[in-house]
This record gives structure tokens, sequence and C-alpha cells, in this order.
């Protein structure tokens, strides 16, 4: 099968699983009257209206995006590290933001403050998210002055995690049980709760953080002979590990702050991609990386609304328990490590 | 140096050093691993870099790709200074081939080929079709045609090994420098991959510096031998030249071992003579290294080797002996 064919068939793919994702849920909505909606015939009842276009479509839309930023840095991370167990994690993002968010939900009790009255908001959380990502890369961007190693900086960033975690726990430990149970349910990753207005901040900044990586494609490429070669073909090294923590953080940070950290996807779908491609040439991996991720993530969703029922399951879950048996089967099946 | 080599070669040496110091920094202090580096490196010639391990044989080529400057002195690339050449024009200047392994087995030979273009290409690294002309010709001359579009995981050590060399090749820059590239390969592979870099130096008009502890094979390919050894200056010639003027011997320090000054073989150095043997000399040259291997045993005085059929004889209290195998002479004498 031609890379042509197989991008065209994954395109169709995605169409078909994003009308099935807006058309199924607690209360299904038939497919014919989604597409009679999009020629411009009315909802033939008023609440689908509201239903579909101000939950379920922007919904889809937050998985879409989610799984391109969380696969392609993912595909970044393996390549720059040339380490197969790479994710978009690894430099701490998911650690930092937890940090974060366990700070505003829970520190509350473990240090006697009141920061909020109440639970709280939604936009509190994205901001405490986002203060805790960013505040573990500005502590990366110091490490990455101070070694020149990859390695190491690989090593200093699950430390820096590790780190994070512990405070996490130890909040946990102290925080009152409503708390606890906001921190938890962060923790498991949401697509469902951005609006049309978050869309527009985040599709903007996963846009900036995917033309850093489209601009780099060339030095991928040269990375997969690893460092030493990619240097003497003339990669300016600095600079594109300077890329790599700038546009990891904007597309990992941004989508963790809105969605919580969401698993997975991020290490599993760029082995997928070198597996069905057949390919390590980054022209072809990055994009095919892109719409695996899209695929993988709107069939969880979809998965996890559990047509039917009233509610859905929370998105991390089915991520792992869907998706970790499917890697498994893939990777035992072809020689995984040879097309790493 | 020897004038009369000179006129065969180029007016000016594309990489030249006078007294270089190199080491490393450790911390803000200065460690020098090696001084007193002066070298001239020619267009069309296969040049050898040899000495024993920690002497600075890498510490030279980091120098030289400028990954670890000299502590002390300059590089000029013809009237370009080394330090002053920035990463692109340094790529397209520099190749390299280096021991680490690449592990990136779904690429192709020709994918992999094609990367050696990337200082030449634009932001997406897109080949025109000079870049592909070049890929096919790189290609061909180093007969990877055939298996172009095989997988990198699919190839054996000694075609994965001729595959970064073609690699580097497509670079298309003026020096190529390899470090260690026969170091896991089998004997033929060995001479393959070094009559190839010779044959390259030579056709494409490159400078190759490789780093080698293959004596036998740099005495057969090599135009020039860099020895660096017992942190003497460095010591450059032909092959030859080096063999007759004793710098060679200098890379087997002590007294355990010397170099055959007739086949540049490396040996145990024999603490006992050895028997005077007659016979034709392709024959006596293996009794001979069965007998030294086997130093401590009772050993003749006279021997004598026959050819049609085989036969080793000798006298001893006015018995004769004749052996058919050289194993049986040796486990006759060690009784």
């Amino acid at each position: 099968m031609s890379h042509r064919l197989k991008f065209t068939c994954s395109l169709i793919l995605v169409l078909v699983l994003w009308l099935l994702n807006i058309s199924l849920g607690s209360i299904s909505i038939p497919i014919g009257s989604l597409l009679e909606r999009l020629a411009g015939v009315p909802f033939p009842r008023d609440s689908w209206e509201i239903i579909v276009m101000d939950y379920r479509i922007p919904k889809s839309i937050t998985a879409i995006l989610a799984g391109i930023a969380l696969s392609v840095s993912g595909l970044q991370m393996q390549t720059f590290f040339r380490n197969p167990l790479a994710g978009p994690f690894v430099l701490g993002i998911s650690s930092g933001a937890g940090l974060g968010v366990a700070l505003l939900a829970m520190a509350g009790t473990a240090f006697g403050w009141q920061l909020f009255a109440g639970t709280a908001s939604y936009w509190s959380v994205i901001l405490a998210s986002s203060a805790g990502a960013i505040g573990v890369l500005v502590l990366m961007g110091l490490a990455a002055w101070k070694v020149k190693d990859s390695m190491t900086l690989l090593i200093v960033g699950l430390m820096f995690g590790s780190a994070a975690s512990a405070i996490v726990t130890l909040l946990s430990f102290f925080s009152a049980d409503e708390e606890l149970k906001m921190f938890t349910l962060w923790s498991m990753g949401n697509l469902g709760n951005t609006g049309w207005s978050e869309l527009g901040l985040l599709s903007g900044a996963i846009l900036i953080g995917l033309t850093l990586v489209i601009f780099s494609v060339k030095s991928y490429n040269a990375m997969l002979l690893g460092e030493a070669y990619a240097k003497s073909m003339g990669i300016n090294f600095q600079k594109l590990r300077w890329i790599m923590i700038v546009s990891t953080g904007i597309l990992t940070g941004g989508i963790t702050a809105f969605c919580g950290p969401i698993a997975f996807i991020g290490i599993s779908v760029p082995h997928l991609a070198r597996l069905l491609f057949k390919t390590n040439e980054h022209r072809i991996l990055f994009p095919a990386t892109a719409i695996l991720g899209v695929l993988i993530l709107l069939a969880c969703d979809t998965l996890a609304q559990l047509p039917g029922y009233a509610s859905s399951l929370p998105i991390n879950a089915v991520t792992t328990a869907f998706g970790a048996p499917l890697i498994i089967w893939l990777i035992m099946k072809r020689n995984f490590s040879e097309a790493f | 140096m020897d004038t009369s080599q000179n006129k065969n070669r180029p007016a000016n040496p594309c990489i030249h050093a006078k007294n270089l110091v190199l080491g490393y920094a450790i911390g803000k202090q200065a460690v020098p691993v090696a001084s007193g580096i002066s070298f001239e490196l020619y267009n069309g010639e296969l040049t050898c870099l040899m000495g024993p391990n920690g002497i600075g044989k890498s510490t030279l080529l980091k120098a030289i790709m400028n990954q670890n400057p000299p502590i002390n002195g300059d590089i000029w690339f013809g009237e370009k200074m080394g330090s002053q050449m920035n990463e692109s024009d340094r790529a397209r200047n520099i190749a390299v081939v280096l021991t680490e392994k690449i592990r990136s087995g779904l690429m192709t030979v020709r994918e992999l080929v094609a990367l050696g273009r990337t200082p030449h290409t634009g932001l997406w690294g897109h080949l025109s079709a000079a870049d592909n002309a070049f890929v096919n010709q790189v290609l061909e001359m180093t007969h990877l045609d055939v298996i172009a579009e095989k997988k990198l995981s699919q190839l054996s050590d000694g075609q994965r090994q001729t595959a970064m060399i073609a690699r580097a090749m497509a670079q298309d820059s003026r020096i190529m420098i390899l470090d260690e590239p026969t170091a896991h390969l089998d004997l033929t592979n060995r001479f393959e991959i070094m009559y190839l870099l010779k044959k390259l130096a030579k056709d494409a008009d490159k400078a190759i510096l490789v780093v080698t502890h293959d004596l036998e094979v740099a005495m057969e390919t090599a135009a020039q031998l860099w020895i660096m050894a017992n942190q003497e200056p460095l010591v450059s010639g032909s092959p030859e030249d080096l063999m007759l003027e004793g710098h060679i011997q200098k890379l087997l320090p002590g007294n355990k071992w010397e170099i055959d000054a007739r086949n540049g073989k490396i040996r145990l150095k024999n603490p006992r003579v050895l028997p005077e043997i007659a016979g034709p000399e392709h024959l006596t040259y293996w009794v001979k290294n069965a007998l030294r291997k086997n130093i401590e045993m009772p050993l003749p005085e006279k021997l004598a080797v026959t050819e049609n059929p085989f036969k080793i004889t000798f006298c001893k209290n006015h018995e004769h002996f004749a052996f058919s195998r050289t194993s049986e002479l040796v486990r006759f004498l060690k009784k």
C-alpha cells in the first residue's frame, strides 16, 4: 500500500469516526439528521441543536487537537532522545501541571490557607496547571543550559517529574475528601470541558507548536542518526533542543491545561505510525502520527461516551484499557525494536 | 620529508596544523592530552592515524571536527581557520563515519545515503534532481545500487558500514574522517572497506583520514600514516618509510611484542633463537610460526622441510625423525 492510500484510508476513517463520535452518546442522534443539519435542515428537536453545537462538536474538536498535539510531541521526543520509551511527558510537564492543580485544589487544608472560597473554577484550574507546567519547563530550560548531554536532560526531566509527584502525594495525604476527588477527576483527563471560546485559544497555541515542529522536520530526519552525526551534517543542535523544549511545552502543556494529563497516546501512537507506515522519514511520519493520534483519541472518546448510558467514562481509563492491548498486539506481531 | 614524494601531491594541504596542544577542559582547568601535534592532510590520499588507546586520537578527530577545539594552536582548512567556520560550512568540508551504531531499522540504504545531502538541501530537506543524481552516483560507486531499497535492519555489518561511508560520500565534502570503520568486520570486509576508501580518495580527490588499529590493512592501503605514540609528537610519512625508519615499532611499547620487519605483522618477541630451517620459504614460514608459538619446548638445532609430499625432518642423536604435519612435530617435541 502506498503512503497516499494509507493517508486516504486514515482520513476516511477519521471522518466516519468523527460523525459517530458526534452521533453517539447518552442521547443518540442519527447520522442522517447530522448530515441534514449540515445541509441546512434544522434538527427535529431543539435540544439536539444544543447538545451537538455546544457540547459534542467542541468536545470532538478538542479530541482531534489533543490527538495531534500529544502524538506529534511524542514522536518529537522519541526522535530527539533516540529513546523508544520517551513521550510528551518526559520533561515533567504533566507532573508540573498536576502539582499546580494539586496546590490549587488541596493546599487549602494542607497548609491551612483559603485560596478560593468553595470549589475551584474552571479557569483557575487552567491557570494553575499552566503555571505548574511552565514552572517545570523553566527549570528544564535552566538544566538544558547547564548540561549539554541529552541523556542527562532526559534523566533530569524524569527526576523533576518524580519530585513534583512526591509533593502531590504529600498534599493528597493531608487534603479533605472533596478536594482529593476534584484532583483525582482532573488527573483522569477530560475532553468535554472546552467550549468554543477556549477552543480558539487552544487551537492557536497548537498551531504555533506545530509550526515549530514543521520547520525542524529536516533536523529531525538528521537526528535519526544520533546527535553526533546530526551535528556533523550541519544541524544546529542547540537550536533544535530549544525548539523541542518550547514546542513540546506549548503542545503538551496546552492540552494538559485544558484536558488534564491524557495518558498513553503520546508514547504509543508514534510506534503505531512507524509500524503501519514502515518508514522513519519524518516528512511522512509527522502527518501519519498526527492522523493516527486523531483516529485513536476519537475512537477512545466515542467508547467513553457509553452509548445509551447517562454518564461517560474517564478518557484516560479508555485510552489505556483499549489502546494498550492494540499496541501490545502490534508490537508482538511485528519487530518493533527494529522499526524504531 | 621526502621531496620526491611531494612532487605528486597537490601544492597545498587541505588541512594543516602546527604544534597543537589537545585536551579537555575539566571545570576551568585545561587538561592536556597530547601536545606538539603538527600535520598536513592532502586531497587524493588515504591517511591512516594509528596509536595506542588513550593517546589522543579521538581528541585529535574531535579537534578537527571542532567538537573539542584545541587548547592551543589553530587548525587550518586551506585559508580558513577551523574555529571560525560555522556549522554548515564545516558540514560541507568534513563528513564523518563514527563508531556509534545507528538504529533506524526502517530506513532504506537510499534514504540513509540521501541524508548525506542534508547540508546541501533547503529548509524542508527536499532532494532536487541534482541531489538525486548525486545519490545515485554514490550508490553506484560503492556498489550499493543493487541493495539500495533494502532496509538497514536487513544488512550485514559490512554492507551497513559501506552504507555509512556512502552517506559520508553523499555529503560531498573535501575531507572524510572515519573512526575505526573496520573495527567489527571480518578479514575480507576489512580489506574491502579500506580498498574502497583508497579508491574513493583517488577517484573523488578526497582527503580521507582513517583511525585504525589494523596495522596490516593500513600498511597495505594507506598512502600516508600518522603515528601517535608515547607522548611524542605526531610522526607522518609513507608506511614503508616509517617502517624502515623504525617509527612503526614505537606502536608497540615495552619488550613483549615486536613487528616482523619483512611483512609488518605483530608477534611475540623471541626470547630464544629459532632453529635453522631449510626448504622453500612459503613452507618454512609456517613451520617457524608453529615453533615460535611453542618456544618453551626443547628445539632441535636444524630442520628441513620438503614439498610434495610435505615433510618435516630432523636429526637428533643420529636418529632421523619425519612428520607430515606441523602439529605432529609440535606434539613430538613437547614430549
